[in-house]
């Protein structure tokens, strides 16, 4: 990771997160939003690995919440965890495959979801689950068509990196 | 090892931020720097939404395409009717101010001559699913504080609930946490408005033995008692009544009321700002 690629991925987000608070958030499609920044924060992830993602997830929330006025830290935590399990994802078992980015937006759609309505369980605010999940599928469904293109975009400003990055062993925990 | 680090040093940062964002969500120093940097990011936020517009309203002009004709005759005859009536409210406001003078009666500050409007547009749109607030591109600076109320050019939108200097959280009338003290203007029966199904409204607390009609005008009830200020100036638009049902065991009518904002896609709103900084809603 250089300073370069730093730069980019910190512009990418930027962009992404103004775009998604100022554009797509407006954008209901049977209840469910596009999430460009949640799609742009896996790509990154997945082609940076844990620490990049990890780090470009509390950026990513850090900026949601600044830029509407939420509560400071909820999205960046949320983020973060995704961010560096997507980078684990792909310094591990997604490198090199075809249907990782897919597969980690969908799952990460509704991981997020979940985190986001147990944050917020957890700070005693309402999070109604019911109406979170009947939006959870339309909302799959559009951050899947937005990451095609997403994932063609942050490779090209993010060259994938060579396979002597990657992690080569695993390490066994207990 | 690196990354655990990074990972654990970034949860605990995010941890904190939200600890201590919780428990002053609208005061003090994490507030004022959230609200530079809202400030800082507005530019931004008004380049997208710029950028956005002319695809926004070409799409919505499409969309009145296809339905021109049939509004165009439903306008035509709220035309008709709305000359009638204001005839007759031209009658009903001499009237009106007349037995005003005559009572020497005092009221509070009305709408809307009494108070200043900020004409501001959206910055960003409800995003979460139960959440529905906006960010507003003005703040304190424009003399907008918690609690100003905030209408479109149909109706009541909702309230500040968090004000920064040049941007503003507004929570919406069809957040579920909203409740609007409101009358029906034909019976002038009162009760709360809140958020109903499918984006519409609700006036909650309405007995069975209160009338309310299909077509009646939901209005900001105002304040009642000078010792409790409504946070809603008198007379502000909500909506007009769709359905009013009822039900053996339950205590209340339903009245399901139909916004007369269009909440989904507002483009601009006016915070409203009393004109006399005493004066009160």
């Amino acid at each position: 990771m250089t300073i370069a690629d730093g730069v980019k991925a910190a512009a990418l987000l930027f962009v992404a997160t103004i775009a998604q608070v100022s554009i797509f958030s407006q954008l209901h499609v049977f209840g469910g939003v596009p999430q460009l920044v949640l799609v742009t924060l896996v790509s990154v992830a997945l082609l940076r690995g844990t620490v990049v993602g990890a780090l470009a997830g509390f950026f990513a929330g850090l900026v949601v919440d600044t830029a509407t006025l939420g509560q400071l830290g909820l999205t960046s935590l949320v983020l973060t965890v995704s961010g560096y399990w997507i980078g684990r994802y792909g310094e591990t078992t997604g490198r090199d495959r075809g249907h990782a980015p897919f597969l980690s937006v969908a799952v990460v759609t509704f991981l997020y979801a979940f985190g986001i309505l147990l944050v917020a369980f957890m700070l005693g605010e309402r999070a109604p689950a019911g109406p979170e999940m009947r939006s959870l599928l339309p909302t799959i469904v559009m951050n899947l068509v937005l990451t095609a293109p997403t994932y063609a975009l942050v490779r090209v400003l993010l060259r994938p990196r060579e396979r002597a990055d990657y992690a080569t062993e695993v390490q066994l925990l207990g | 090892m690196v990354r655990r680090v990074v990972l654990a040093v970034l949860v605990v940062v995010a941890l904190a931020l939200l600890t201590v964002s919780f428990r002053s969500p609208t005061s003090g120093v994490l507030h004022d720097a959230q609200s530079y940097g809202s400030d800082a990011l507005r530019p931004f936020q008004v380049a997208a939404v710029r950028v956005a517009r002319p695809f926004r309203d070409g799409y919505d002009y499409l969309d009145s395409l296809a339905t021109a004709k049939s509004r165009n005759a439903k306008l035509e005859k709220m035309v008709r009717d709305y000359r009638s009536q204001a005839l007759l409210n031209a009658s009903a406001v001499q009237q009106n101010n007349d037995l005003k003078r005559l009572l020497r009666f005092e009221s509070g500050p009305s709408y809307p001559q009494d108070f200043r409007a900020v004409n501001t547009s959206v910055l960003s749109f409800p995003s979460g699913t139960f959440t529905e607030q906006i960010v507003i591109d003005a703040g304190t600076s424009s003399g907008i504080h918690v609690n100003t109320p905030v209408v479109s050019a149909d109706g009541l939108v909702g309230k500040v609930t968090n004000a920064g200097h040049t941007t503003s959280v507004v929570t919406l009338l069809t957040d579920p946490d909203s409740a609007v003290p409101a009358r029906d203007l034909k019976t002038h029966v009162s009760g709360l408005i809140r958020h109903g199904q499918g984006g519409t409204l609700i006036l909650d607390r309405v007995s069975k033995d209160q009338v309310v009609n299909k077509g009646d005008w939901i209005i900001t009830r105002g304040t009642v008692d000078r010792r409790f200020p409504d946070e809603y100036p008198y007379g502000i638009p909500i909506g007009r009544v769709v359905a009013v049902g009822t039900s053996d065991i339950a205590s209340f009518l339903t009245v399901q009321v139909q916004p007369l904002a269009n909440i989904d896609s507002l483009d601009a709103v006016a915070a409203l700002v009393p004109k006399h900084p005493r004066a009160k809603p």
